[in-house]
């Protein structure tokens, strides 16, 4: 994708119109786009809409132009101020859920690697390693206080001497630091098999290649074990 | 011999079709489950009515003077229709009170059960009942009439009021997808009123659309040009409470601030109309059709829409959808119309 000098993407209407096809096609659009009576009860109980110039009514309103080009101007940076807390569709009197339609264009940004979904997950990189290659999610050495600044000022200290500390815990542990449980090598081949089905390896690929070949490696030696 | 004919509710659609009957000769049988006549008016006290802001004792007075006076308005208090058969083309009905219990024969009924005022505590994000300056329009207008207009809280005159329209209307999480139809009338009436008892008082409307119909949009019109209410569009998300014992409208001004939270004195939500329990419960008892929005439901809402799917017995004002007093009047006319011809041509 090409991009001009203020970072907005320049893609032709075709593209523009293949993106909002396929996001009216999804099998829960009919569920989450229904009439809308703008009235803006959604974006009232927003937090976001209270820091960021976003507003779910206009994702929704968005979505039921038949406009592509509104949508996709939605793709690059508005979908992304979203905290997906589902308010929204709490409150909306008609059953809308703004919040949803948010999640098919957002699937649609990560599936297609598009540059704001790359930005996005950049800081979730160690996550998705310990999570597609381990079957973990967090792990005692990814305590760090550049990942963590919203951990409180005790970042520094708990990221520290970790082996020692996990020793120190009164109940079974691994002792080990790069994983919070032990999951078999039979169980991880499973996991890697769902992971290939459903398309997640394909979605790491397009979003962090790097990252994808890291994965790839680990998931080719535990096959092979 | 005169026809009989069977009136139930006694509110203005139900008084109006029980006095145009005694007019033309007809024993009417008027039941009201209230020890009182004139309906949700004279129960909430309304004091002055939209459009024109005459005094409600001009009409609803009036026309529970006019059914008192008329010799063949027989008037059960506190009584309601208890049993209820077709014999033939004609009806028998136990009307039942405290007291007594009476079967009688009718040649045909009209039924004027009214509606009943959502119950604004069902929709938890108002916070009624949670907040005494948290009223609705009902409360307001029994408030005016009692000729208090002061904030419950602590008695003191409100400086800063907020109207939110289509509560318990237009939405489908109270069950109630249909517009009430009067409340965004009432609401901008009583802002004028507010602004003309208290000048230095503030008032603001939150609003999705103003659907003050037809002529009622020169209230709306007066309320800015004269009273210079504050129109702001966007429904309120939340009520909550601010500092100096005050509550906070939070929402979206879709057209202007983007997000707004307010402090108000008092807050007015403009509740919705319903059917009330007690068109489920006609409709049971009479065997008529009761529609989807919880009120009674016409042969042909616009061919006939004072006629029930049952021959003989006809429906007027607001128990078939939300409407404003003349237009109960004028279906209380027509039902008596039609139910005196039902009677005759079955004579
Ligand atoms: C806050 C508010 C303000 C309004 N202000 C105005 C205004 O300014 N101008 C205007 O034109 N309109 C106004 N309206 C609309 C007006 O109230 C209605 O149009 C009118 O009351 C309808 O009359 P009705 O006779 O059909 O029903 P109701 O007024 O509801 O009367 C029905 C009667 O039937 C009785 N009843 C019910 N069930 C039974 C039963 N099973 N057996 C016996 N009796 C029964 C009830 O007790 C009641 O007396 C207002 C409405 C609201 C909500
Ligand atoms: S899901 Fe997103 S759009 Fe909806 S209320 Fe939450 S943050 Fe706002
Ligand atoms: S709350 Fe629902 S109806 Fe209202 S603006 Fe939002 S999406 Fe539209
Ligand atoms: S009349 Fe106005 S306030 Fe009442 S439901 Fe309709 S739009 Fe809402």
């Amino acid at each position: 994708m090409k991009y001009n000098e203020n970072g907005v993407s320049i893609v032709p209407s075709e593209f523009k119109k293949e993106i909002f096809d396929e996001a009216r096609k999804d099998f829960r659009y009919e569920e989450y786009v229904r009439g809308c009576l703008n009235c803006g009860v959604c974006t009232g109980g927003c937090p976001p809409h209270r820091f960021f110039d976003f507003s779910p009514r206009i994702v929704l309103q968005n979505m039921k132009s038949k406009d592509p080009e509104l949508i996709w101007t939605m793709m690059d940076e508005y979908i992304w101020a979203c905290f997906q807390c589902f308010t929204c569709a709490m409150i909306c009197p008609f059953l809308n859920s703004p919040g949803g339609v948010i999640a098919i264009l957002r699937e649609i940004a990560v599936r297609r690697g598009f540059e704001s979904a790359k930005k996005v997950l950049k800081p979730y990189s160690r996550v998705l390693l310990k999570l597609t290659a381990y079957g973990n999610q967090l792990s005692p050495d990814m305590i760090q206080p550049d990942f963590f600044p919203d951990w409180g000022p005790h970042i520094g200290y708990a990221s520290t001497d970790l082996a020692v500390k996990r020793k120190a815990i009164p109940m079974p542990t691994l002792q080990v630091t790069n994983l919070a449980w032990d999951v078999a090598p039979e169980t991880m081949k499973e996991l890697y098999e769902i992971f290939d089905e459903a398309g997640v390896f394909k979605i790491l690929e397009a979003v962090d290649p790097s990252l994808y070949e890291i994965v790839q490696d680990i998931v080719d030696d535990v096959r092979s074990s | 011999m005169a026809e009989n004919i069977l009136v139930i509710g006694g509110g203005p659609a139900g008084l109006n079709a029980a006095t145009m009957l005694s007019e033309l000769g007809v024993n009417v049988t008027l039941v009201e489950r209230d020890s009182f006549l004139g309906g949700n008016p004279k129960k909430f006290k309304y004091k002055f009515l939209f459009p024109d802001m005459q005094p409600a004792d001009n009409v609803i007075g009036e026309l529970i003077k006019k059914a008192e006076a008329a010799g063949n308005i027989k008037v059960n208090y506190s009584s309601e229709v208890s049993d209820f058969k077709e014999n033939g083309k004609k009806f028998d009905a136990t009307i039942k009170s405290a007291d007594k219990s009476e079967i009688k024969t009718f040649d045909s009924v009209i039924v004027a059960t009214g509606f009943e005022h959502f119950d604004p505590a069902r929709d938890a994000k108002y916070s009624y009942q949670l907040f005494d300056d948290v009223i609705d329009i009902k409360d307001l207008e029994r408030m005016m009439g009692e000729n208090n207009l002061l904030r419950p809280s602590n008695g003191k005159p409100p400086k800063k009021v907020a109207f939110i329209l289509c509560v318990g209307s237009r939405d489908r999480h109270v069950g109630n997808q249909y517009c009430s139809r009067v409340c965004c009338t009432v609401s901008v009436k009583q802002a004028i009123e507010l602004r003309e008892h208290f000048p230095d008082c503030e008032a603001y409307i939150f609003y999705m659309d103003i659907r003050t119909y037809g002529f009622f949009e020169d209230l709306y019109w007066k309320s800015m040009e004269e009273y210079d209410v504050q129109i702001v569009k966007g429904r309120v998300a939340e009520i909550t409470s601010g500092p100096d014992n005050t509550v906070v409208c939070k929402g979206e001004d879709t057209l202007l601030r983007g997000p707004f939270e307010i402090q108000f004195d008092m807050v007015v939500l403009a509740s919705g109309m319903e059917g009330g329990p007690q068109s489920p419960e006609i409709s049971k008892k009479l065997g008529i059709e009761l529609d989807e929005h919880g009120f009674l439901k016409p042969e042909n809402v616009t061919l006939s829409p004072f006629k029930s799917n049952k021959d003989g017995i006809f429906l007027a004002g607001a128990c078939t959808g939300p409407k404003a007093i003349s237009d109960s009047i004028t279906e209380g006319a027509a039902a008596a119309m039609n139910a005196y011809t039902y009677a005759v041509k079955n004579r």
